[in-house]
């Protein structure tokens, strides 16, 4: 059985216990399919872009090892994205729902998580991080394919090979960016969201807690269903 | 060339005509550039593309393709007019002041006096000095020297042919002997007698108006004038000092009238001075590095070497051969001449001795029978003629692409169908030595080829030692690179096994007439492996007894090279394979080895560096480049001058003059001729097409002449007539003129072998007009192709703006041009890659009647997008 | 290549200086070519092959005289050949000897990511280390004049060396040697400024090309390869010659302020998750006190 089928953003969920699934196993494979080559192409990345951070890519074989692999997995990473996008996307529509909890946002920097307004499977800041890796993928990759045959480029249309270095750029900064915070929620900030992401599974608290709605839905859903 | 490569450098102009010296010569072409960086010399291009060279030039003119006579003519007139003229170099130096015969007649009609229509030949006797003395400041009797010329010296006296050759019919009737130049020319130094050659010369190019100039080669008449004027400013308001160089190539040989288009060159160059000075002259840019050598080494059949003309069979003896062909001192009687050429016997016989050693006796006339003699033509196109005609059954083909060379390639790859066998020597598989491979050939046809091929592998230029003689008449050595791979072996050592083998048999089997063979002599260490240093001491000539020089006493024993050919003599003491080169390997040693790269002067003579005939001159005529009293016309180019304390002619080079004949004798400087002036008319029979150089039509040509419509062609020129040999005109659709050429990135036809010139330009083309393509629907890399009356060719578009539409006469002409490179074997061409058609399939094998050099620049074609 | 006997300027993707910079005071290498006098020979062409090493590769006739369209990785010289119509009507064939120019201010060593791929050595030659290269391309994005190529068999950046390994051995490059007409001249880069400057002088005053002049644009900080135009104020005309070429300003932010401010950016985005953790800690469930219950 492929994971896709199993996956349905809707019937997500076993409510059934103290423990509740958030994200299938395709989920998890697919998120850590794209975690792992976006830090192989960030790790990468980041040695080409700086003479300080060439360490980075000797700790990955070396300087043509990565310059041949990073586009490569550079694929990979944008394929992923794809995927992810058919398994998420509309989980991933901002709702009014979200605009709510974003005027609020302040208490959820605070933690004063009580204080906020309830929403969906996913709060505002994880999808605006979802478009975020999602656009930026789109443009690394257009912009990639700009660096990777820059001599396809005629001479006549040199302005497209200054504009592929400027967008990979660009986009490479505004995704690590969202990496960054993606990274320190995901591990330090919020408690047992790591988890949910290795696991699958969080408490029924902690859904109760950061997305009440989605945790009232799987109740409804699992009831219905009994 | 009169003078040499790095002479160039000397030079204030250059007219660069015929030639296509940045791309075929771009070493040489150095020296041009170098003449333009330190002397800002301005460079004049005429040709009919905008070449490599005309990328270089300061103007330039597109010409049609073979009219290059009315461009030179309209320069000469316009020099005239302008009094753009070296006036004592003309009356002093030239025979401009020499007064001709009454009754020569210029071409008006496009005719000279003594036409035979029926025989198509001149009768020459018309074309002649007359007889007498200075008639300056005298009366001249009232005849217009044109109204006189009368069929009556038609057959009055034989022609002499260019070939020197006679017909057995003619040997028989023999006995009228030649006309010769009258030991005592009339002459009139004011230039004013109406028959004198500079009148003469007036008045035959004053039909070459600018408007004509027009309408003839299609360059306008604003573009001629700025050009005529650029040229000629070298002689504004009287100046003697400044220099003009005239360069060209095979773009003036090629044609069937291509001697007269030198000649004209020649003729500019003595009316403005330009001839045996520094930076001056007219200069053949040789196509190969050895072409000068095997002309100088008699590589024409109707010379030997040395330029001695081959006997015929009317030369019953050596005494009549050398009356025949040992020219009289024929000058003003005030005028002195050297006339070399009276020296002639020395040089035959000293060559005899050298061909037959001991067997060449004087009671055999120094086995002047052994010798064979001409009794007809026997150049180039007439051997594949006589091929295709199956007269001619075998042939050595060493060192050439016969098929390739052409012209009409397809008539000479039939001919050698025909034949029974074919010797190629050759580095690579060719078009020769596979014939049978051209493109459309049937397996049928293949069946029935019974020729056969022998094919041997010769050794390449880096495996060879040897001299090559080059443009500037240098004899340079070069050693052994590399050893010949696998069976390859040097070409000598071939000819030397295949005529020992010969010998041989003549020895066993006697034969018709076997003492030529038996005789001949072949001195060499190892007679199968003939060393080219024992070949190149041998022409250089020895003593065969003790020789004293009487003014020196200086002595050369037996057996010791001579120092020069002023040492020959013709009682047989001495011998000399050839008489120029006597002086290149004397008791000094290997002079054609040296290598020292001083040069004094700074005028690139590099008297030290090898060797140039004749005697180490590095130009030609150097007499000429001081004004009668034996001063430089240009003190800061002296190249030799009168020392009037030594009474001998001294300088940076060596005199090519009699050494101790002071200018108040008035020698002439051109000593080789017996009149001892540059020749502006050339009498008698120094030319079969006339004593001036009159503008003709090439054979294949879209229009008319307009000078003389009834006249187009060049009368004398002669059209093989087998049935391959065929003819278009405009009428059948042949309307585009078409040209061939060689390029910069390949060597003829051996290149294509070679993977780095195959990648520089990998497949042949056909240069040719935006409008023409535009009107013919073709885009550059089309496959396109050429159709002449003879075959055709097929190759890709390069459509450019190098060549442009002409208007001749009110006339739109479009002319095309094409490689020559490419053929049926090569890496290209193995692999399939290209049409395998030969550029020379569509050149006609109609030749020049002096030369015999076919017209492959200029016919008629047609085009079409495949 | 590497020259051991050329102390290095410049060093492309180093952290920190270059081991030789200020080291040592070389004389500039400089190669000039006069394009009044090229005759399209392509004999420097062929020297370069040869020199290098590199063998024959399949070409097709293209409509015009020049080998190839560009230089490609394994042919580092190419004259490019152009029919070029005079404002007066008058034709001219211009022929210009393609190669690296080797800028003062090279801008494949501004872009090039890896340590030591590309080099300046003192005496101004721009050279590519192919042991270093990674092969990124950004080279080709650096350069103002379209010279870097890719080998897409050993994934390294190749061009013309200025026969580096001929200078260091004070020979001069292959092409100037087998340059039949002395339109190439090699030597330091005053003398052969010197040169060109009086070359195109005489070509103003005697040969009637009054914008005859000097190609040495500063735009990149002037080039170790220098030309005499016929017509300076049009080098587009021979062949794509750029009339004021610079690094890709995109290239010089990339490499200049965007570096310190994409650095910064990232460094900030740490330290502000850092800090938001020291000042709010994480998120707990247990904490959370809504009063429609839950278990604590």
């Amino acid at each position: 059985m492929s994971v896709s089928q199993v996956v349905s953003p809707v019937r997500t969920g076993d409510a059934s216990g103290d423990r509740i699934q958030r994200y299938s196993l395709g989920e998890r494979v697919n998120h850590w399919i794209g975690g792992l080559f976006y830090i192989y192409c960030l790790v990468t990345g980041l040695g080409f872009w700086s003479p300080y951070m060439f360490w980075m890519v000797v700790l990955v074989g070396g300087g043509p090892a990565a310059r041949f692999w990073h586009p490569w997995l550079g694929l990979v990473f944008f394929a992923s994205v794809c995927w992810m996008c058919k398994l998420w996307f509309r989980d991933m529509v901002i709702t009014p729902e979200d605009r709510a909890w974003h005027a609020a946002i302040d208490h959820y920097i605070r933690n004063e998580d009580e204080d906020l307004p309830p929403i969906w499977r996913f709060n505002w800041g994880q999808k605006i991080f979802f478009w975020l890796m999602f656009y930026g993928a789109i443009l690394l990759l257009i912009s990639g394919c700009g660096l990777w045959w820059v001599e396809s480029i005629p001479w006549s249309l040199r302005w497209l090979r200054y504009l592929s270095v400027t967008v990979h750029v660009t986009a490479a900064l505004a995704t690590i960016g969202g990496f960054i915070i993606h990274v320190y929620m995901g591990t330090a900030m919020v408690r047992g969201g790591f988890t949910s992401i290795i696991r699958g599974e969080v408490s029924a608290a902690w859904a109760k807690t950061h997305h009440r709605l989605w945790y009232e839905q799987v109740r409804k859903g699992t009831a219905g269903r009994e | 060339m009169t003078n040499g490569w790095a002479d160039i450098k000397n030079t204030d102009m250059m007219l660069i005509m015929g030639g296509n010296p940045a791309e075929n010569h771009p070493c040489g072409f150095k020296w041009a550039i170098e003449a333009k960086r330190n002397r800002n010399a301005k460079m004049i291009v005429v040709d009919p593309r905008f070449t490599r060279t005309a990328a270089t030039a300061d103007l330039f003119a597109q010409i049609r393709v073979g009219s290059d006579i009315a461009f030179l003519g309209g320069v000469i007139r316009y020099a005239i007019e302008n009094n753009r003229i070296a006036h004592d170099y003309l009356v002093n130096y030239t025979n401009a002041a020499f007064i001709i015969k009454d009754g020569f007649k210029l071409p008006e009609d496009g005719l000279y006096s003594g036409f035979d229509s029926e025989k198509k030949t001149y009768d020459k006797s018309t074309w002649n000095y007359e007889e007498g003395g200075d008639l300056t400041g005298k009366p001249v009797a009232p005849t217009p020297p044109n109204q006189n010329a009368q069929p009556q010296y038609a057959g009055q006296q034989r022609e002499a042919k260019g070939y020197q050759g006679a017909s057995s019919a003619e040997a028989k009737a023999g006995a009228v002997p030649a006309p010769s130049l009258p030991p005592n020319i009339a002459y009139d130094l004011s230039l004013q007698h109406p028959r004198c050659v500079f009148q003469l010369l007036k008045r035959q190019y004053s039909r070459y108006t600018p408007e004509m100039v027009e309408r003839i080669t299609g360059i306008p008449k604003d573009q001629f004038l700025k050009a005529a004027d650029l040229f000629t400013s070298i002689r504004k308001d009287g100046d003697t000092k400044k220099v003009a160089t005239i360069l060209y190539a095979v773009g003036w040989t090629q044609h069937s009238y291509g001697t007269q288009m030198i000649r004209t060159a020649a003729m500019l160059q003595l009316l403005l001075g330009n001839v045996g000075r520094a930076g001056g002259g007219v200069n053949a840019l040789r196509g190969h590095a050895n072409i000068q050598g095997a002309t100088d080494m008699g590589g024409i059949f109707d010379i030997w070497p040395g330029y001695l003309k081959v006997p015929n069979p009317n030369d019953v003896d050596l005494k009549t051969y050398l009356e025949r062909v040992t020219p009289k001192a024929s000058k003003p009687s005030p005028w002195d001449s050297f006339n070399y050429w009276s020296n002639t016997p020395k040089f035959a016989v000293s060559y005899l001795k050298a061909m037959f050693g001991d067997a060449a006796t004087k009671e055999n006339d120094w086995a002047f029978h052994y010798a064979p003699k001409i009794d007809r033509n026997y150049s180039w196109t007439q051997i594949w003629d006589n091929m295709y005609r199956g007269t001619v059954k075998g042939m050595f083909a060493f060192g050439m692409n016969g098929v390739a060379i052409g012209p009409n390639s397809q008539k000479n790859i039939e001919a050698l169908k025909k034949a029974d066998w074919l010797v190629v020597g050759e580095i690579y598989p060719d078009e020769t030595s596979e014939f049978w491979r051209a493109p459309g050939t049937t397996a049928e046809e293949m069946k029935a080829i019974n020729t056969t091929v022998y094919r041997l592998p010769c050794a390449g230029f880096a495996e060879k030692d040897g001299s090559m003689t080059n443009s500037a008449r240098w004899l340079q050595w070069k050693n052994i690179a590399l050893p010949t791979p696998g069976d390859a072996r040097l070409d000598q050592d071939i000819v030397a096994q295949i005529f020992l083998k010969v010998r041989e048999l003549y020895q066993k089997e006697g034969g018709a007439f076997p003492d030529p063979i038996l005789k001949l002599t072949w001195p060499y260490t190892e007679p199968k492996h003939p060393a080219l240093s024992e070949l190149a001491k041998e022409f250089n000539g020895k003593a065969l007894a003790d020789l004293i020089d009487p003014k020196t006493q200086q002595v050369i024993k037996r057996g010791q090279q001579l120092p020069g050919f002023a040492w020959l003599k013709d009682d047989g003491t001495t011998s000399c394979g050839n008489w120029i080169y006597s002086g290149c390997w004397t008791e000094a040693g290997p002079q054609l080895m040296r290598r020292g790269t001083e040069d004094p002067s700074g005028m690139g003579v590099y008297q030290n560096w090898a060797w140039a005939w004749p005697a180490n001159r590095r130009v030609l005529y150097n007499r000429a480049s001081c004004d009668p009293s034996g001063k430089p016309w240009d003190a800061d180019r002296r190249q030799v001058w009168w020392n009037e304390a030594t009474q001998t002619w001294v300088g940076n080079d060596v005199p090519d003059f009699k050494p101790d004949s002071a200018p108040k004798d008035h020698m002439g400087p051109f000593i080789m001729n017996p009149d001892g002036v540059g020749r502006i008319f050339a009498p008698l029979a120094a030319f079969a097409d006339g004593p001036f150089p009159e503008h003709y039509e090439p054979t294949e040509s879209p229009v008319v002449n307009a000078l003389h419509p009834n006249q187009s062609n060049s009368p004398v020129v002669k059209r093989l007539t087998s049935t391959a040999d065929k003819y278009g005109t405009v009428s059948e659709g042949f309307n585009i003129i078409c040209t061939t050429y060689r390029l910069t990135e390949h060597y003829h036809y051996w290149t294509k072998n070679n993977p780095v010139n195959v990648q520089l330009i990998p497949e042949p083309f056909v240069e040719m007009p935006v409008e023409l393509a535009q009107e013919l629907g073709i885009k550059g890399g089309d496959t396109v192709k050429v159709t002449s009356a003879r075959s055709f060719y097929v190759a890709k578009a390069f459509v450019t703006k190098r060549i442009r539409p002409m208007n001749i006469d009110g006339k739109k002409v479009y002319q095309i041009g094409l490689p020559i490179h490419q053929g049926y074997r090569g890496i290209q061409e193995d692999a399939d890659r290209n049409a395998r058609t030969l550029a020379n399939r569509l050149s006609p094998a109609v030749t020049d009647p002096n030369a015999y050099t076919p017209e492959f620049k200029g016919f008629l074609v047609k085009l079409e997008k495949v | 290549m590497s020259q051991a006997t050329l102390a290095i300027r410049r060093i492309s993707g180093h952290a920190g200086p270059a081991p030789g910079a200020g080291v040592e005071r070389a004389e500039q290498v400089c190669k000039l070519v006069d394009t009044t006098t090229c005759i399209g020979c392509k004999a420097c062409e062929v020297a370069c092959l040869e020199w290098n090493g590199y063998a024959f590769s399949q070409t097709t006739f293209n409509n015009s005289y020049q080998t190839m369209p560009t230089t490609s990785w394994n042919y580092w010289n190419l004259i490019k050949f152009n029919e070029h119509e005079r404002e007066d009507g008058a034709l001219m064939l211009l022929m210009r000897k393609d190669q690296c120019m080797h800028c003062a201010e090279p801008g494949c060593l501004a872009a090039c990511p890896a340590d030591g791929a590309i080099v300046q050595y003192t005496n101004g030659i721009v050279d590519f280390q192919q042991q270093n290269c990674i092969g990124c391309g950004y080279c080709v994005s650096g350069c103002p004049f379209d010279i870097p190529k890719f080998n897409s068999n050993t994934k390294k950046m190749f061009k013309c060396t200025l026969c580096s390994d001929r200078v260091s051995e004070g020979l001069e490059p292959a092409c100037i040697k087998s340059c039949p007409t002395g339109c190439l001249h090699f030597g330091t880069k005053d003398d052969m400024t010197f040169l060109a400057e009086k070359r195109a002088q005489q070509l103003r005053e005697n040969f009637g090309m009054e914008k005859a002049g000097v190609y040495d644009p500063q735009g990149v900080g002037g080039t170790g390869v220098i030309y005499v135009l016929h017509d300076v104020s049009n080098p587009e005309a021979y062949g794509g010659l750029p009339k004021d070429p610079y690094i890709p300003w995109v290239v010089q932010f990339w490499k200049g302020p965007a570096k310190w401010i994409g650095n910064l950016a990232m460094l900030g985005g740490i330290i502000g998750v850092t800090l938001h953790y020291l000042r709010f800690g994480p998120k707990q469930v247990n904490g959370w006190k809504h009063k429609e219950g839950g278990k604590p």
